[in-house]
């Protein structure tokens, strides 16, 4: 180590690259954030023109694209779908990748149904989603319990791979403890193992609202009321074939993206600091 | 106990899913006695006008109960609806190849008994007939509105250098020098980043150099496009001099942009781009004229195609308030309400108000010398806009011939069901 | 209580939490494929009527010169950017898991690309690549970044690379740092009594610890990057030229777009079997090196 860059335990020379490399998120951020503000006849092709601040700072845009979005309601509405995945990808997915990734060295069987899961991942949506749409539609799902069913499924191969690959780093020590004393493997893993992978769930729970949080297509095929609205459905009202206003589009996506940036600090939290308090608790 | 552990865990993730309030109930009881009429129109940025008119219908009715609704996507949310078979009672659509694959595939009824269909301008009645792959008795579609595509120019730029509107294809490029020569701004701007913006000046092109059936016609095996197209596609790349460099840099919000800040004369577009230009410069001077394609004026076609009509399914149950539906949207106020809202032609004949910037093409509209969009026929999949544009960057000597001998290798492919149906119906009417 | 008996118990707790999984699994992606797989032997449009036409687009597939380019176009891709989005966001991870200021700040700002909307990052970096960039080229007298990157029919595919790996990055970078938490401390500290200087440390007793993940990563990098689609929607749409067409990007506007349902079916069946195969021997290589270790 170069102890000559390190001032009270912080690496400076990293610290500094770091906040270098931010300048590619942030101009482009910085873009989003000026037009976000600027009126439609503000726009212009000129670069000058285009990187400089909007003539006014007011928030109308904001306003005028919740009301477009009718933002209270999507919200709720995609928040909703967002956190039933969350929790039940968290409860399933972990089992799962449990009761597969300490059998698969073992037992040809779950090898087979850890690849079998983890080939889904390639399918092609567009393959799936004609049949999807019948299907769903003949089971009664065409709704947003539907679309959580699917989002479970669509995920279940990502994070089935991750819990096991977790695993792989946990020693099979613990378990086999609790086993002599005669726990059963259910309670070992509710008692020991679940609270054990904190920093797993909070990364599935990361990456698994990703993916719903921005999702277009599957609320937009599935779900057969338009009351149902999702954010990101929403937000295709600025988008016609002939015109996109740009200015409330980058308004309302920069409120999309306030809930999931705080739910991922959040999370960062938990990952980092998962792991010493299941260590403690076990 | 372990047992009841492992069946709990059996069941937690139908319990956990089945205790979840979620499934929402759409708001399909409001049956008080009334006929429920639904429609599904495709254009998403007309959803005041037809909020306004769905708001007048039910004001007036007693017995019946309109809903219109106007989804984003609309083309994905009606063919998910169709798989659902979750059938409106009316759909309103473009005047495209997505009808002629609806009408195809039988979904349609036929209106011919509608009496407003004798109000509707001929010339839209024939637009639509022609979008049938194989003639079929009866109408299937109700043009409502069109939308028309030519050179859309910056009036006060035009009237302050005093140049002339072109009438013929030499004293256009003659324009076009001029103001290379004589300006600092580009004649033409093209934003061919975006592919279908290619197909603009080439439909209007192709419409006045080539056959409005000049598609039926290859099926049928009586042209092939190196015969149809040959100009067209010369004369399109003769375009490429006049605008400014490297145009597949440009996006058609670019060039939207470009040309509503002052820095092109003339932009080849339909009037549907207005609203895009006028949003970046609301005072803009926007005026159009017909894509003098011909060296003869007399021989210049304007280039219209249905943007809306309205068509009934072959499913729906009340065909006589469906009717009453389509008397009241072909009310006269009732078009007007979207004349207002959008910048639009209507297909029924009659005085109305139309946008000002449409005054140039204004005589060929009350002439009926119109005709469709030729891409209204390619199916979308063969993407001719991509072929075009690769034809475009295309430097080499014999590009054109090229270009030519692929669409008509591809078409052959991507039509290969269409033309073996298209033989067969002939070979069986000549007997 | 037998041995014996406890641990057949056991193995049924296995089962049951694995069950409703695979049943779930099975109705919701495995059927629905078998479907479309089944129209892949028609000329379906996705409505309507359609007749059986035996392996037709089977056929007509591998002499498709649109559908070969997207093959070739999608593994190039495909392979550049898997390998940039490894060694950037494992750098990054090991950069953010350090001891560095405001840690929490350089976390969220690098997770930001990744939910940022199609629209958004279509229009800053088509602004970019169209107006900025030729524009410094300009005052720079840089001959090739003169002109717009996408308007260019050889080079648009590095445009939009820069712009997948840019967004990928953050979420490869998420599962680095939670396989980095996996890296007990007290490894290091048997490292540094060793002396070993820091490039060796990472080598010998980092990187084995992470190889669950790498293998995971390069899984996730794959698939994400063979299935390219909304980096070509918002900066290209398959363009300049057809030169950017992915496998997705077709077998969506056409299958889903345009009518060719059922011969993109049959491109999707071949484009499912060929990723497949090749990820499983991607696992077979990971697999190996993690057991050597």
């Amino acid at each position: 180590m170069k102890k000559t860059h390190k001032i009270g335990g912080t690496n400076v020379l990293l610290t500094v690259l770091l906040f270098l490399g931010c300048l590619t998120v942030l101009f482009p951020l910085y873009m989003t954030v000026i037009i976000a503000f600027k009126s439609p006849t503000e726009m212009t092709n000129d670069i000058a023109g285009a990187l400089s601040f909007p003539s006014t700072w007011n928030f109308s845009n904001f306003s005028e694209a919740m009301r477009v979005t009718n933002f209270w309601h999507s919200l709720g509405n995609s928040f909703l779908i967002t956190a039933v995945t969350i929790v039940l990808a968290v409860l399933l997915h972990s089992m799962a990748g449990y009761a597969i990734g300490r059998n698969m060295a073992r037992k040809k069987g779950y090898k087979l149904i850890y690849f079998y899961i983890v080939s889904g991942m390639f399918v092609p949506f567009a393959i799936l989603m004609m049949p999807l749409v019948k299907q769903t539609a003949i089971m009664g799902l065409d709704n947003r319990l539907g679309v959580i069913i699917l989002y479970l499924v669509f995920y279940m191969p990502m994070n089935v791979m991750l819990y096991s690959g977790y695993l792989k780093n946990v020693p099979l020590a613990m378990e086999e403890a609790a086993n002599i004393d005669g726990a059963s493997t259910w309670k070992t893993y509710w008692t020991i193992i679940f609270p054990m992978m904190k920093p797993m769930h909070a990364t599935v729970a990361v990456l698994t609202a990703l993916g719903t949080w921005n999702d277009v297509m599957t609320p937009l095929v599935i779900m057969s009321s338009s009351e149902d609205t999702t954010l990101p459905l929403a937000q295709l009202n600025f988008q016609t074939q002939f015109g996109t206003n740009y200015n409330l589009a980058f308004a309302s996506y920069l409120l999309a993206l306030i809930p999931i940036l705080i739910f991922y600090i959040f999370c960062q939290k938990q990952i980092i600091g998962g792991i010493a308090n299941g260590a403690v608790k076990g | 106990m372990r047992r009841k552990h492992v069946v709990s865990s059996l069941i937690l993730a139908g319990a956990v899913l089945s205790t979840l309030p979620l499934s929402g109930c759409a708001g399909t009881s409001k049956n008080d006695g009334k006929t429920e009429v639904t429609m599904v129109q495709y254009k998403p940025e007309a959803v005041a006008a037809f909020e306004e008119m769905e708001e007048r219908f039910n004001a007036t009715h007693d017995d019946i109960h309109l809903t219109i609704e106007s989804p984003n996507e609309a083309m994905t949310v009606l063919k998910t609806r169709f798989i659902r078979g979750d059938y409106p009672d009316i759909i309103g659509i473009g005047g495209d190849i997505n009808y002629s694959n609806f009408l195809d595939a039988d979904m349609f009824l036929d209106v011919s008994d509608f009496e407003g269909v004798s109000g509707i301008k001929p010339a839209y009645l024939d637009i639509v007939d022609e979008l049938e792959f194989i003639p079929k008795d009866g109408v299937y579609g109700l043009p409502y509105v069109a939308n028309c595509a030519g050179i859309l120019y910056n009036k006060d730029m035009f009237e302050e250098n005093g140049w002339e509107i072109p009438a013929t294809w030499s004293e256009f490029t003659d324009l076009c020098e001029t103001i290379q020569n004589t300006s600092d701004v580009y004649p033409l701007y093209l934003g061919y980043k975006d592919t279908w913006t290619c197909m603009a000046p080439w439909n209007a092109l192709a419409v006045g150099l080539s056959s409005p059936s000049t598609c039926s016609d290859v099926n049928a095996g009586k042209t092939t496009f190196t015969d149809a197209y040959q100009e067209v596609a010369e004369k399109d790349k003769v375009l490429l001099d006049y605008a400014e460099p490297n145009p597949y840099a440009y996006s058609y919000n670019d060039a939207c942009t470009a040309f509503a800040r002052g820095e092109s004369a003339m932009y080849p577009i339909g009037s549907y781009a207005v609203p895009q230009i006028q949003s970046v410069n609301p005072d803009m001077n926007i005026d159009s004229f017909v894509f003098p394609a011909n060296e003869d004026e007399a021989d210049n076609v304007l280039n219209s195609g249905v943007d809306l009509q309205f068509c009934v399914m072959k499913e729906t149950k009340h065909k006589d308030a469906v009717y009453e539906v389509l008397k009241f949207l072909y009310d006269d106020e009732t078009i007007q309400i979207y004349l207002d809202n959008q910048n639009a032609v209507p297909c029924k004949d009659g005085d109305f108000t139309l946008p000002s910037m449409l005054d140039g093409m204004r005589s060929y509209i009350d002439e009926g010398r119109m005709s469709d969009f030729h891409d209204h026929h390619y199916p979308s999949e063969m993407s001719v806009d991509a072929m075009v544009q690769t034809y475009l960057m295309d430097d080499s000597s014999d590009s054109t011939a090229k270009f030519l001998k692929r669409f008509d290798k591809e078409w052959k492919r991507y039509n290969r069901d269409l033309i073996a149906k298209v033989q067969k119906y002939e070979e069986e009417n000549a007997s | 209580m037998s041995k014996r008996k406890a641990l057949s118990s056991n193995n049924r707790t296995y089962l049951a939490m694995t069950i409703p999984i695979v049943i779930l699994f099975f109705l919701f992606n495995t059927l629905p494929l078998i479907t479309g797989a089944v129209y892949s032997f028609t000329n379906y449009r996705g409505y309507g009527t359609f007749d059986f036409v035996g392996l037709r687009n089977y056929i007509d597939l591998f002499s498709d010169e649109r559908v070969l380019h997207s093959y070739l176009f999608t593994f190039k891709y495909a392979i550049a950017g898997t390998i940039l989005i490894n060694c950037l966001s494992l750098l990054l991870a090991m950069g953010l898991n350090s001891r560095i200021r405001c840690k929490s700040l350089l976390r969220g700002v690098y997770f930001v690309p990744n939910i940022l909307g199609g629209l958004i990052v279509g229009y800053i970096f088509s602004f970019i690549f169209t107006y900025i960039i030729p524009a410094v080229g300009k005052a720079m007298h840089i001959g090739f970044l003169e002109n717009s990157i996408l308007a260019s029919e050889r080079y648009a595919w590095i445009g939009v690379l820069v712009v997948g790996v840019w967004q990928a990055v953050a979420m490869n970078t998420i599962i680095y740092i939670s396989g980095l938490q996996t890296v007990p401390a007290d490894i290091y500290e048997a490292g540094m009594i060793d002396g070993a200087n820091p490039w060796q440390k990472f080598w010998k007793l980092t990187f084995p610890m992470l190889l669950p993940f790498v293998s995971i990563n390069l899984i996730l990098s794959t698939k994400n990057m063979m299935m390219v689609f909304d980096q070509i929607m918002s900066l290209t749409k398959g363009g300049p030229a057809q030169s950017t067409e992915s496998i997705s990007y077709l077998i969506y506007k056409n299958g889903m777009d345009g009518g060719q349902f059922g011969f993109q079916s049959a491109n999707a069946v071949v484009f499912f079997i060929v990723i497949v195969a090749f990820s499983i021997i991607q696992m077979k290589i990971t697999g190996k090196k993690e057991e050597q270790l």
